[in-house]
């Protein structure tokens, strides 16, 4: 049985190039849930592995190479300009994190790492992301709301599909809580205005909620709520979503 | 019957190798950053790939296959020149859809950049791996070391990377935040 001091940089290294037996590729999941440190380790070798596919993704031309030939690809170039910003935001939060970590406030450092790793592949297909929260703190709702906002934006300029499911547990189901949560009418605007997004309440979070309270939570419309956020997290990890944590 | 055969063979033989050649030739540039040379090492592998075609035995298996003789081509360039030829990347100011920004091609300058300072056998295994995406055992039979030293060469690799990505952070943290604020 492997525990969390058996999580070594090699076996991180063999983690992300999924080369673990499916045992220890979901202990470390489980393990990324709680453990920011080791999300954040995660995320550089990610970001590391994306930026080597990135910088050779277009080299100087080939004699061979025509030029009609170069420029066939459109959508992989939009798809690159798109994580242009991002791959940036790898250096702003390697650099910036140690010291000061709300100097950025749309990219924070470790969710960059994990921007990285889904925008470079962005050519490649329709992005899944999931924007977890599990807080009803004003500043860290606010902070992963925005950074929904710039996800649907960014991916909406590049033309590139992208399906996002921002996961409550918690105390962070509160924000979908008529009368109780300021976030309802920005939320609303979400769901209605991006197809692409979906919203989740943990089941476990609203049942301990509903004993703790003792009356019915009610959550507002387009919420999903049939599962917990401990089997809807990984079994999208497992499928390969990105996990940005809020 | 046998030569229209072994023509159309030939033929669509030579289909699937001009498909690869531009992954062929951005990972050979990856090694040498030498756009003539990568150039160079494609079009040999190229002709010894439709040389010896026939001893492709399994189509699925043609990846591998042509990497291989990529990689033996630059070994053998490696080791008429020394292994420890200098290779100087070479700025094209005029890469249109690369550089159009200025962020990105600095990011993708210090990267190539830190590739450059791997040794190697290091700098082969990591663009095999990260850039062409081959797994550890493909990249074991195209470099012909155990997987065990690609996995090995993979780590260290990125670990460097990691340490000098994290350098460039540092350096040049201020203008990229006085860029963002415009």
């Amino acid at each position: 049985m492997m525990n969390i001091n058996d999580i070594t940089e090699d076996k991180l290294n063999l983690f992300i190039d999924e080369q673990l037996d499916s045992d220890e590729m979901n202990f470390i999941h489980e393990a990324m849930l709680d453990d920011k440190e080791l999300r954040e380790r995660v995320c550089q070798l990610k970001a590391v592995r994306e930026l080597i596919g990135y910088a050779y993704s277009e080299v100087p031309p080939s004699r061979h190479v025509n030029t009609g030939q170069k420029r066939s690809n459109t959508y992989a170039g939009r798809a690159v300009a798109a994580s242009v910003l991002l791959v940036v935001g790898v250096v702003l939060g390697w650099s910036t994190y140690e010291y000061s970590p709300n100097a950025i406030q749309a990219i924070s450092a470790e969710n960059t790492f994990q921007y990285v790793a889904n925008h470079v592949k962005a050519e490649h297909g329709t992005r899944k992301i999931i924007l977890h929260i599990d807080s009803s703190d004003l500043k860290v709702v606010n902070s992963a709301l925005n950074e929904a906002d710039q996800l649907l934006a960014t991916y909406r300029k590049a033309n590139a599909p992208i399906e996002l499911d921002i996961i409550t547990n918690k105390s962070g189901i509160n924000i979908l809580r008529p009368g109780m949560s300021p976030y309802i009418d920005r939320i609303k605007e979400l769901i209605d205005n991006n197809e692409a997004v979906a919203v989740y309440a943990c089941d476990r979070s609203v049942a301990k909620a509903l004993k703790k309270e003792g009356m019915a939570i009610e959550l507002m419309p387009g919420v999903t709520k049939d599962k917990s956020a401990r089997e809807l997290i990984p079994e999208r990890l497992k499928k390969g979503w990105v996990y940005i944590k809020a | 019957m046998k030569v229209v055969r072994d023509l159309v063979a030939a033929f669509s033989m030579k289909s699937e190798f001009a498909a690869r050649r531009n992954k062929l030739y951005r990972i050979a540039y990856s090694w040498c950053h030498d756009p003539a040379l990568a150039d160079d090492l494609v079009q040999e592998t190229i002709y010894k790939a439709l040389k010896n075609a026939s001893r492709l035995r399994d189509v699925k298996t043609m990846d591998s296959w042509l990497y291989r003789i990529l990689y033996n081509c630059w070994q053998d360039y490696l080791r008429v020149k020394g292994r420890n030829v200098e290779f100087v990347e070479m700025h094209d100011e005029d890469q249109s859809g690369q550089a159009d920004n200025y962020q990105q091609s600095q990011i993708v300058k210090r990267v190539r950049s830190s590739v450059e300072k791997l040794p190697l056998p290091l700098r082969e295994v990591v663009t095999l791996a990260d850039f062409a995406g081959f797994s550890y055992a493909q990249i074991a039979e195209i470099t012909e070391v155990p997987i065990g030293t690609v996995m090995s060469r993979l780590f260290r690799a990125r670990k460097s990377l990691k340490e000098q990505l994290l350098e460039f952070g540092s350096e040049d943290i201020s203008e990229f935040k006085l860029r963002r604020i415009k």
